[in-house]
């Protein structure tokens, strides 16, 4: 009698089958993709060593900071850049791994010519001229360690890794046995010799120097300065160490992100999973652990400060229920971002402990979130595959970027870049931002400001049926500071899409980094690609790329040959 | 029974919601398809509180015979109704009476979860149709079944045109697709609607729900061998289809099609892909001004390597509390956990434990604006 005999439980698309871009099972990835400005090419690839193994797989997701350490001594006129720490941050993550042996020394060097797009990938034992690794001393300890590296996480490990080297595998290992580093940050002005702040999926904290690290041989951290033992401050029922029995158990006081203060003279904040961020300084004692009382509202803004000055932390931004995902400083070190599980994101006023504004995805969680140089926007990712461009003018949504096919899990700003109109009128100011996704995409994107400045009141084609009184109130509205939006509907926000969309990985992505020569992809399975730009590509012409690649950072401190050389690792 | 239940009990605590049960499910011999499906079925509360309301009402009427719908609002009672706030309890009943209506199900051979919600969702209407028939029979007076407006119209065997009765199971479930056709020489749009209790989308690897949602809406064009018959032209000319969700379901059930036939191997083939699902999630419609909201409350996950063996185990959201059933065995797990179960980014894996139906439940129904 019923709809039973037409078969109408499920309906079926027959046209999915035939989507165009459907991912082949075994991907030919290309070691270059076009851009307006023109091409980039893949210059290195960075990995964990080959000893690691794949039990760690889906356990950890890595994330990557860039870091330059500058001259000892008094540091030269430093690069005009705003800050030489860019960290790539992702979303979930969860706590749990082995570690079987470590790396036993193979090397596995695939070098990438970056010289010409004729020259694909030549696996092997090619070494680049100043490649010479069969050095077998171990660092030493007047070695000064200029130079700009790569710090990584993958299970158990954190890695280092010459980032202007040919070199696949780091040249330092740190082992923290049996618990993950998960997120780490770098300040490349920091005054006494901490610099690198380690977060770990107990909720403990690490500030280290880098250079001592380069300088020592172990596969220990050393010299560091230890915050949040055990994750105490954040409760205690997470302090016991869980290891992997089960992939069930979840750290709830797990670190998620971590920064320094810009400008913040040694201070720094870590962002947890139990919703809460800490703010310590480092001038301060580590061990004497501060208490804060309990949380009256959780779904409330509340800033506790120590009773104690001298203790660390000095104080607990409780931020929202559930996961702090992400957190961004806005490079003056004026505002705070933050996303998390809840799928708000939230702007603070770093130095007033005020939230400003903020809003919500239009669903599911926000996994990242990254400013302007200006701090005029925030870019937003997350569980609804959209970029989310955040205006602190308007602080509410402007535009939303469409494009990836799976979760949004990095976004940046390319602050290196600059509008090839620019010289005609200053009006038109063009953004250039990135974005990685757990679809193994990058996408560039082009924010014109004359396409958003003013938005589409009611987009061409807008349901006829509306009635007046169901008109959207998103662009009508002023928001009082303080105050979060609600998710906007899909027909109320303009779309922008990519100028450039590129699969560069066959694992969903975890972060993005831009520099001066070169966009980093990184995915969650420890490997990260170097793209370099194209008029740094252009420079080197048919020359040699290592070499150009060098001259071709004349304004910063030179890789020297002998960092190369003697930075071979080697077990 | 005791250790696996007072455990939970112990994790749960004070939390304990009152007047929660949680029960695992005895497996008699490759059930699991059915009893994953059962836990996702019974921690639908509306499904659950509406199926119980029936069964409280409408038992009096007569000693009918065992059907699925009883042996169903008996099993969910037996549990409801236990002292014991956890433990196991066997669907002895409900499996013997589902494989005697049907020998798809009589096999000890591994079963489709899917396949299986599919039936038995079909089976309730089905019966209760033939009830309200009866009913409406022995009282020719009463008032008519509810109507719904704009519904698919079924032409019936018989020939004779009727309203179709809309149920509870069709008010959870139901949605309306609309099959829009444009004829591509006239311009004509043919519009067809649907009903569905359940979308079964296509797959790709590193992707997502939000991805797989779109794609099934997309634009697809008819050409070639493919060509759709327009009746203002009277021949087959190029046409442009799309599906499109006209009314959003109380209860979205989305099939993941994992399980292919891959022409080459001439036989079914586990897709294992990477597919993420967020734990909220929003369907646009053509009905209302709002985009209907969702969250995620239960999960069936097929575990295994290939499509004819394996295990089937659910994630279960009840008060804010996630719940892995595994047959016999209830455990809590954290909401971190469900990533796990999203799929695998390369071929060969270690992790084959993979989303398969995913539940979600629609809120508020004033849509997304809190304002």
């Amino acid at each position: 009698m019923i709809n039973t005999a037409n078969g109408m439980m499920s309906t079926s698309s027959s046209s999915a089958a035939a989507a165009p871009g459907g991912n082949a099972p075994s991907p030919g990835l290309k070691t270059y993709f076009k851009s307006p400005e023109g091409r980039y090419k893949l210059h290195y690839e960075k990995g964990h060593p080959s000893g690691l193994m794949h039990y760690v797989q889906g356990k950890t997701v890595t994330q990557a900071t860039v870091a330059t350490i500058k001259d000892k001594p008094s540091p030269p006129t430093p690069p005009s850049q705003p800050s030489s720490s860019f960290s790539a941050s992702s979303g979930v993550r969860s706590a749990a791994a082995r570690l079987l042996g470590s790396g036993n020394g193979s090397r596995a060097l695939s070098f990438v010519g970056g010289n010409g797009g004729s020259k694909s990938i030549s696996g092997g034992s090619r070494l680049g001229p100043l490649g010479s690794n069969s050095s077998t001393s171990n660092l030493t300890s007047n070695f000064d360690g200029r130079g700009t590296y790569l710090i990584f996480n993958m299970g158990d490990g954190l890695f280092i890794s010459d980032l202007n080297s040919q070199d696949k595998e780091p040249m330092k290992a740190i082992y923290f046995n049996n618990v993950y580093p998960v997120c780490h940050a770098f300040d490349s002005d920091a005054k006494d010799g901490h610099d690198l702040l380690i977060g770990l999926s107990t909720g403990d904290v690490y500030s280290v120097s880098l250079r001592q690290q380069l300088q020592d041989s172990g596969k220990k951290l050393v010299g560091a300065q230890h915050y949040n033992k055990d994750g105490s401050v954040n409760g205690s029922q997470n302090s016991s160490t869980h290891f992997p029995s089960s992939r069930r158990i979840i750290d709830k006081c797990r670190c998620t992100c971590i920064s320094w203060v810009p400008g913040g003279d040694g201070a720094f904040v870590v962002a947890h999973a139990d919703g809460n961020i800490y703010v310590y300084e480092k001038s301060k004692e580590g061990a004497g652990d501060s208490s804060f009382p309990a949380i009256k509202d959780p779904t409330q803004f509340s800033v506790a400060h120590a009773r104690y000055s001298k203790s660390n932390p000095i104080a607990r931004w409780h931020i929202c229920q559930g996961s702090i995902n992400g957190i961004a400083f806005s490079t003056d070190g004026t505002y705070l971002a933050t996303v998390g599980r809840d799928g708000y994101l939230r702007v603070f006023d770093y130095s007033k402990e005020q939230l400003i504004c903020g809003g919500k995805s239009y669903y599911g969680a926000l996994l990242c979130c990254a400013w302007s140089n200006d701090g005029k926007y925030v870019l937003a990712g997350g569980e609804d595959d959209l970029v989310q461009i955040w205006s602190m003018v308007d602080r509410k949504v402007v535009a939303w970027g469409e494009g990836h096919n799976s979760w949004v899990s990095g976004v940046a700003f390319d602050s290196f870049w600059s509008s090839p109109n620019s010289d005609d009128s200053g009006d038109s100011v063009l953004y250039r931002f990135g974005s990685v996704g757990q679809d193994t995409q990058l996408l560039l994107w082009d924010l014109e400001m004359d396409e958003i400045v003013v938005p589409l009141r009611r987009p061409p084609g807008g349901s006829p049926t509306l009635s007046t009184g169901s008109q959207s109130s998103h662009w009508d509205n002023v928001t009082p500071v303080g105050t979060l939006q609600p998710a906007p509907s899909m027909r109320d926000i303009p779309k922008i899409s990519p100028v450039v969309a590129h699969r560069v990985h066959t694992e969903p992505l975890s972060g993005l980094i831009f520099t001066t020569e070169s966009v980093l992809t990184v995915c969650r399975e420890g490997h990260i690609k170097v793209w370099i730009r194209p008029h740094i590509a252009e420079a080197q012409g048919a020359s040699n790329p290592e070499t150009a690649l060098s001259t071709s950072l004349k304004d910063k401190p030179l890789l020297s040959s002998k960092v190369s050389n003697s930075s071979g690792y080697k077990q | 029974m005791g250790a696996a239940g007072s455990k939970l009990e112990k994790a749960l605590g004070d939390q304990f919601p009152e007047g929660e049960r949680y029960f695992g499910l005895e497996n008699f011999g490759n059930t699991c398809y059915c009893n994953s499906v059962l836990q996702a079925l019974y921690f639908c509360v509306p499904f659950r509180e509406q199926l119980l309301d029936y069964y409280a009402n409408n038992k009096s009427s007569g000693d009918a015979e065992d059907n699925l719908l009883t042996c169903l609002a008996d099993l969910f009672t037996q549990i409801s109704s236990q002292k014991k706030k956890t433990g196991v309890i066997a669907p002895k009943r409900f499996v013997q009476r589902l494989k005697k209506q049907n020998e798809l199900f009589r096999s000890y051979m591994h079963q489709d979860a899917h396949e299986f919600l599919n039936f038995l969702l079909n089976e309730l209407v089905d019966i209760l149709e033939k009830e309200a028939q009866t009913a409406k029979n022995d009282a020719e007076t009463s008032s008519p079944p509810e109507k719904i407006a704009n519904g698919p119209k079924n032409a019936l065997a018989n020939g004779v045109h009727k309203e179709p009765l809309v149920t509870w199971v069709h008010k959870n479930f139901q949605g309306i697709l609309t099959n829009e056709t444009r004829c591509l020489r006239c311009e004509t749009v043919t519009a067809r609607d649907e009903t569905f209790f359940d979308l079964s989308l296509d797959i790709e690897q590193n992707s997502s729900i939000t991805s797989c949602l779109k794609n099934f809406s997309s634009t697809e064009t008819l050409n070639a061998e493919d060509k759709f018959f327009c009746d203002k032209c009277c021949s087959l000319q190029e046409a442009q289809k799309r599906m499109k969700i006209k009314k959003a379901p109380q209860i979205l059930v989305i099939h993941l099609k994992r399980f292919k036939y891959i022409e080459q191997l001439g036989r079914n083939k586990k897709l294992s892909y990477r597919v993420v699902f967020p734990l909220e999630l929003k369907l646009i419609n053509s009905v209302e001004d709002a985009d209907a909201e969702y969250s995620l409350f239960a999960v069936v996950v097929h575990v295994g390597s290939g499509p004819n063996h394996g295990h089937y185990v659910s994630l279960v959201k009840s008060h804010n509390h996630w719940l892995f059933f595994d047959d016999e065995n209830v455990e809590m797990i954290d909401e971190s956990a469900v990533q796990t179960f999203f799929g695998s980014a390369q071929e060969y894996s270690s992790n084959t434990d993979h989303g398969y139906i995913l539940f979600y439940e629609r809120l508020g129904m004033n849509g997304s604006s809190k304002s």
